[in-house]
């Protein structure tokens, strides 16, 4: 399927994205807007809103199967095998346009400004070329693209700019979460969410039905087939569906000039263009580059330093569920958005780890979720016990995720797996992947905090996930950012040191990964780099 | 696909089913989820595998199942949950599955059993807890 109109599939274009997520889109919004011809390849469908499981009555049971996050049990004909059989974190992403934000729970928060100053500030990983002062008016202009609830005033940012809804309601399970933070004098502030609360730009206002996590088919929440894709299609950007990149091709002035893909039929096609934007997330983007060699990139297109796939950064996920004795409604409203506390957030060394960690403050479990142990996985006792352990369970719980701060190791990486192969025969990504002592410290501090919190909130009970697997929601650092070639595989604009018209905008850009949600930033510096693309042109 | 040699031993997979959820305080048992587990297995070769193999351990387990009292029943299944776990937890996820997804269960927990698009849930306004405090601190986050 094919939406747009910027020539006719096969035509040069002046510019080639590839992935149609967070980032890719984005970008193309951007760049069709300022004239430039952009074409997207986007191996994925639309989502068509009846498509969504909310609609029918089984809707909870395709949590695990054909909607799962994980593609390595959504085995969807878009899908691709990741092996992640060397990785305590299996990642997680959706083949689609709007990509991962069909399924993520969209909660918003931005890095914050030392998070672009780590080396200079605490004397490990490295700083990054870019910083807040220069991103911010892109997270201004993003969060008006996405929509953004919210309230300003947090004191662990400095000032933000009017958010576009009033933020998601706190309802019982937020207020009595917020109430302990308050009895131990913590920081916490109403979540930023990409989920209107209001009617805007055109949406929708979100109705609490509660499972973001499988999509939103009304189009409350803010996945960029419904936010900035309608706009970039407007504005002249074409999107062909269905179409798997197999590799970028270079021409004879060793610049990129275009990609082969495979077609819904799987027939190879060529797109050509004059630069291309690599949006494909921070697994699928170091597999396209590692599986785009050629005599004068043996190892990997844009890889001569060898970084390419090095330094994977997850967030690593604790998980600590408190258990009240009273009903909470944890089953409505957005499941990951709520209430953050970023008390914990800056460097501090005599907690024994550098950087730090949010607390995000999440719904409780839906019905399923509730007998199966939702994220931390503890089973309700079948038998005689069960109806007692089920009732003492069910919307009497609140999950705070502690999401800390993972640091840069070249170790850490994705490569090409052997033998593992797509439906197409392109070779699947491998990920390796330890917990850093650091990573382990830091999550240790933050279950022992977030048991102090559940019970100055009245929990009389605890259980702890101490890392959860199925929690690779952010996959960064993988083709980083940096001004030394030898370190990093693109500059402060985006562009491959090596490649200098191939750019990567999604979050293998990312040089650190702060102890927040990085989408808000990966679109801030996509439409930064776009913008740089946009003035060299001009 | 038919679900093929479990729909043959429905009678004990019934009981099964009503000895992982005993009915009470107002709840089914958990054979109320009996359809919903054959369902999986006819949908799926492997599903269909698994639990024949769980329900043929607990025949192996104790062949006069049917004719056991509640405790000697639950005494069956716990052996063979410890002798084959990973048969045992999948036959525990199905019925679980199909238990709280079943529109009268989700009644008896007070929630409205179907679809959760388009009726959404409705939240009560509730005045914002009072952010005074927190703003009285001052700027936690460091300039850089």
């Amino acid at each position: 399927m094919t939406a747009g109109t910027a020539g006719t599939a096969g035509d040069r274009v002046d510019v080639l994205v590839i992935g149609a997520g967070a980032a890719g889109a984005a970008v193309a919004w951007r760049l069709a807007s300022a004239g430039i011809r952009v074409v997207c390849l986007e191996q994925g469908d639309w989502v068509e809103p009846g498509a969504y499981p909310h609609w029918r009555d089984d809707w909870e049971l395709h949590r695990h199967t054909d909607w799962s996050a994980e593609p390595n049990v959504r085995r969807l004909a878009q899908d691709y095998p990741v092996n992640d059989a060397a990785s305590p974190i299996s990642p997680l992403m959706f083949n689609a346009v709007g990509g991962s934000t069909i399924h993520w729970s969209a909660h918003f928060p931005r890095f914050r400004p030392s998070d672009f100053r780590v080396k200079s500030l605490d004397g490990v990983a490295d700083d990054w070329p870019v910083d807040y002062g220069t991103l911010e008016p892109y997270f201004d202009l993003n969060d008006r693209m996405m929509g953004v609830s919210g309230m300003t005033g947090d004191p662990a940012y400095p000032p933000k700019s009017t958010r576009q809804t009033p933020p998601i309601p706190l309802d019982t399970l937020g207020v009595t979460m917020a109430r302990g933070f308050d009895r131990l004098g913590w920081h916490w502030w109403p979540s930023d969410s990409a989920i209107l609360t209001r009617d805007y730009d055109g949406r929708r206002a979100c109705v609490n039905c509660g499972p973001c996590d499988l999509g939103c088919p009304i189009g409350a929440k803010a996945s960029t087939d419904v936010t900035y894709w309608p706009k970039a299609i407007a504005a002249g950007a074409r999107l062909m569906t269905g179409a798997r990149v197999r590799e970028i091709t270079l021409g004879p002035d060793g610049l990129a000039d275009g990609a082969l893909y495979y077609d819904r039929q799987g027939r190879e096609q060529r797109q050509k263009a004059s630069a291309v934007v690599l949006a494909a997330n921070g697994i699928g983007t170091p597999r396209l580059l590692l599986n785009s060699r050629s005599g004068r990139f043996p190892d990997g297109l844009a890889n001569r330093s060898g970084q390419v796939g090095r330094y994977l950064m997850f967030h690593p996920y604790a998980i600590v569920r408190g258990v009240f004795d009273r009903p909470l409604g944890g089953y409505r409203g957005p499941i990951g958005c709520s209430i953050i506390s970023q008390e914990f957030y800056e460097t501090d060394l005599s907690r024994g780890f550098v950087r730090g960690y949010s607390f995000q403050v999440a719904r409780g479990l839906t019905p399923i979720a509730s007998a199966m142990g939702g994220s931390i996985g503890d089973r309700v006792a079948w038998g005689r016990e069960h109806r007692h352990a089920y009732d003492e369970r069910f919307d009497r719980t609140i999950n705070v995720a502690i999401i800390g701060e993972d640091l840069p190791e070249a170790h850490n990486r994705v490569d090409l797996d052997p033998t593992l192969a797509d439906s197409n025969g392109i070779p699947a990504p491998r990920v390796t992947y330890t917990l850093s002592e650091n990573s382990r410290r830091m999550l240790d501090h933050g279950i022992a905090r977030a048991r102090e919190a559940l019970a100055a909130a009245g929990a009389c009970g605890v259980a702890v996930n101490p890392l959860l697997r199925a929690g690779g929601w952010h996959l960064m650092g993988t083709a980083r950012m940096g001004r030394d070639p030898a370190t990093s595989v693109i500059d402060a604009e985006g562009r491959c040191h090596d490649v200098p018209n191939l750019y990567v905008v999604d979050g293998s850009t990312m040089v650190t990964c702060a102890g927040v949600n990085p989408t808000s930033t990966i679109q801030a510096v996509a439409l930064y780099i776009a913008d740089g693309m946009i003035r060299r042109r001009a | 696909m038919s679900a093929g040699p479990l729909a043959a031993r429905r009678d004990l997979l019934t009981l099964v089913l009503d000895t992982l959820v005993p009915a009470g305080d107002g709840f089914p048992a958990g054979s109320i989820a009996l359809d919903h587990v054959l369902a999986m297995a006819g949908a799926s070769a492997d599903v269909a595998s698994t639990l024949e193999r769980a329900l043929q351990a607990i025949h192996d387990a104790a062949d006069a199942f049917a004719q056991l009292g509640a405790d000697d029943r639950e005494r069956a299944l716990a052996r063979v949950e410890q002798t084959n776990a990973a048969l045992f937890d999948a036959l525990v996820r199905h019925t679980y599955d199909g238990y709280y997804s079943h529109p009268v269960v989700l009644s008896r927990l007070g929630l409205e059993p179907g679809p959760v698009q388009p009726r959404g849930h409705r939240i009560e306004a509730a005045e914002l807890p009072d952010l005074g405090r927190v703003v009285a601190r001052g700027p936690i986050y460091r300039p850089a």
